[in-house]
């Protein structure tokens, strides 16, 4: 079984990195055959990462939820899920230039770094509450990312148009109110989402004190989830209310998904994700 | 079989001879019927518009004497001597012929390289002929090919990319901003005439709700009325810019007559969205300053050129990349000539085999009386077999050295081998 895993696995880490230079060179070659080739080679690695999750599922008869390699699939899953949902509802393609790259990064990532952890045993979720919880979090964090993918294309095409840049790599990219609108469709969904996941989180974190400990609440992991709750309550609201706009929304929507990176990844691979990281619990 | 073409362009003759030269589609249509009469079976098209008059042609005789035979024909039917026009010409011949008509489609030929017009132009002209019946194996063949040259050349190069003109470029960068114009409120400060030919650019791509603004209220009205918008004095334009999502300034006014605090202003009453300011005054109308306020992009009129000229010479670039797919339409399209032209020269080759093998095969059954129907089935199908097998080499060797080689020393020499009759 674990030859299996780790084949389907590699297999599709290596589609997303092949789809990623198909998607590149379209960017520089605008042909709409290399954007569809992106495209088949991105799904043919999302089966292959999906028939991963469901091997991990069999292997270990619960869901693969608790280290960062199944974590990370899981984001990469969802994360293709909604770029190709916002390339189709935009009727844009060529958005999946932009957003398969750095779903492809991610995929690298969890290859060559956190891939240690394929070996482990998932820890057991305890029960639906906290099932639902993660799956939720994970959905937010897909909606995050795209949107921080969106701003920075927002950004560059803000400056393109800002300082007469009409040619080069970026010219292909969607007009500033298509990026606009995007952007805020997926806080709208993504923020909600986000707040349901932390009130969940908290209820259950309450429940389980005795197991997490006294301190769970001052936990990185927690603080840096606050942080970020933050940013895109001030994102989703300025945006809502006209204040926030433009670049400086861009900013704000990218931040917060730099603080979700620290949050899981590093705090994750560091192992400094415990609940007890102050040590004042038991 | 020659292909030729006898014209002249915006870069050879001036515009007062093409005008002379030019030939209005009905003209055209006759012209071609008369071209027919007076050289029967020729294959021809005119290709004629504001910058450019050529006939195409091809006809089985010398290229020299058929470009000879088009410039009497177009003095003839202009009533304009040779002598007027001849210095202004320009003649290719066979493969120089087809590559001028593909850089032609292509736009490489034209005043403004990359347009789109043209292909419609040459497309119309092969329709014209077509119709007229003006069109052989040859010049279908040729036409067809540009076609699908100038297809290639405008998917895999960026030779039509990036407007060229100051409306186009402003209307471009008006699609990077807002996805498209439909129901966007265009501002137009002052009335001078680039602002106008802006304003009916941007109308002709779907900004529908116009404000006109003028230090006079009648003058405003007067505008208003001509373009269906609304009139609004320049005293309280600073109350209407938030329901701007383009303004174009063309004032005659010696400063500065929006800033920074006016936009400043305007978004926050319009919730921070995007605006586009097109200053083409000169002096210009807009503080610079304007441009580091976020979410409003500021171009004045040089900004516009500098623009047009970064996508002129963006197409410039790209010339040889678009060179190199029309040398390999030439190619192929004078290959597939050149096997045409063989043709009779192989139906000969095999008439003469054959007829050699038809003689021998005679003697020979004569002399054996005795065979059955079937041995002497036997025996023709193998003499055939013979024949077929010498020929099939030397076949498909004409057609590939005739691409390499003089078609006409190749031909002769394949003639003088089999003992065919020469041509003249």
């Amino acid at each position: 079984m674990m030859g299996a895993i780790y084949f389907t696995f590699y297999a599709g880490v290596a589609f997303y990195a092949v789809a990623a230079i198909v998607a590149a060179a379209y960017l520089r070659r605008q042909e709409d055959r290399l954007l569809k080739a992106a495209y088949g080679i991105a799904l043919a690695g999302a089966v292959l990462i999906l028939v991963t999750f469901a091997l991990r599922i069999t292997a270990w008869e619960r869901l693969p939820l608790t280290n960062v390699t199944d974590s990370l699939n899981l984001f990469v899953l969802l994360s293709t899920i909604v770029m190709v949902i916002v390339a189709k509802q935009e009727r844009m393609g060529s958005l999946l230039s932009f957003y398969l790259p750095p779903v492809a990064l991610i995929a690298l990532l969890n290859a060559t770094v956190a891939h240690i952890y394929l070996r482990d045993e998932p820890r057991e979720l305890q029960g639906l509450f906290l099932t639902v919880h993660v799956g939720l979090a994970f959905l937010a964090y897909a909606l995050f990312f795209v949107a921080s993918v969106t701003s920075v294309a927002y950004v560059f095409q803000a400056n393109r148009l800002k300082h007469r840049q009409t040619l080069g790599l970026f010219q292909k990219l969607p007009s500033l109110e298509q990026l606009d609108r995007i952007l805020f469709r997926l806080i709208k969904i993504g923020y909600p989402l986000f707040a349901i996941t932390l009130i969940l989180g908290f209820i259950w974190a309450y429940v389980e004190s005795e197991l997490l400990g006294p301190n769970w609440w001052m936990a990185p992991k927690i603080i840096m989830a606050l942080l970020m709750a933050t940013f895109y309550s001030a994102a989703f609201h300025g945006r809502r209310l006209g204040r926030l706009r433009g670049p400086k929304l861009a900013y704000f929507v990218f931040i917060g998904f730099g603080v979700l990176l620290v949050a899981h990844l590093i705090l994750g691979l560091s192992q400094l994700n415990n609940y007890n990281f102050w040590g004042m619990g038991e | 079989m020659s292909v030729v073409v006898v014209g002249l362009n915006h870069r050879t003759g001036p515009v007062e001879l093409r005008e002379r030269l030019h030939f209005p589609p009905e003209a055209a249509r006759n012209a071609l019927q008369r071209l027919r009469k007076q050289l029967d079976g020729v294959g021809a098209v005119i290709l004629s518009t504001c910058n450019r008059v050529e006939l195409y042609a091809s006809y089985a005789t010398e290229p020299l004497e058929l470009c000879a035979e088009l410039r009497k024909f177009l003095s003839e039917w202009h009533g304009i001597p040779e002598t007027e026009f001849r210095d202004h010409l320009y003649e290719y011949t066979e493969d120089e012929a087809v590559g001028h008509l593909f850089r032609v489609a292509c736009s490489l030929d034209s005043m403004v390289v990359g347009e789109n017009q043209v292909l419609g132009q040459v497309h119309d002209a092969y329709l014209l002929a077509q119709a007229e019946q003006s069109t052989d194996k040859i010049i279908s063949a040729l036409f067809q090919k540009a076609f699908s040259v100038s297809k290639s050349v405008r998917t895999h190069t960026a030779i039509s990319e990036g407007k060229v003109s100051i409306g186009s470029v402003a209307v471009d960068l008006a699609v990077s901003i807002f996805m498209n114009l439909e129901g966007k409120t265009v501002m137009i400060v002052g009335s001078g005439k680039m602002g106008e030919l802006t304003l009916k650019t941007l109308v002709s791509k779907g900004a529908g709700n116009l404000l006109m603004v003028n230090r006079s209220v009648e003058k405003a009205q007067e505008l208003a009325d001509m373009h269906g918008g609304e009139a609004i004095a320049l005293d309280v334009m600073e109350d209407h810019l938030h329901r701007a999502d383009i303004v174009v300034a063309s004032t005659g006014a010696p400063g500065y007559i929006l800033r920074p605090d006016h936009f400043h202003h305007a978004l926050k009453q319009r919730a921070q969205q995007p605006m586009f300011v097109i200053d083409i005054a000169v002096p210009r109308n807009v503080d610079p300053a304007v441009n580091d306020l976020d979410n409003v992009y500021v171009y004045d009129v040089d900004d516009l050129q500098q623009v047009a000229e970064q996508n002129k010479e963006a197409r410039r670039q790209e010339i040889d990349r678009c060179i190199e797919i029309v040398d390999e339409g030439v190619a192929q399209f004078m290959h597939w000539v050149h096997t045409l032209v063989a043709e009779p020269t192989i139906v000969e080759m095999s008439q003469e085999l054959n007829t050699i093998r038809e003689r021998e095969l005679a003697k020979t059954l004569s002399s054996m009386p005795d065979l059955t129907d079937k041995q002497r089935e036997e025996i023709e199908y193998m003499s055939k077999r013979i024949v077929n097998t010498i020929l099939q080499r030397p076949m498909s060797q004409l057609k590939r050295e005739m691409g390499h080689h003089d078609p006409h020393t190749v031909l002769h020499l394949v003639k003088r081998l089999f003992g065919l009759k020469e041509t003249p």
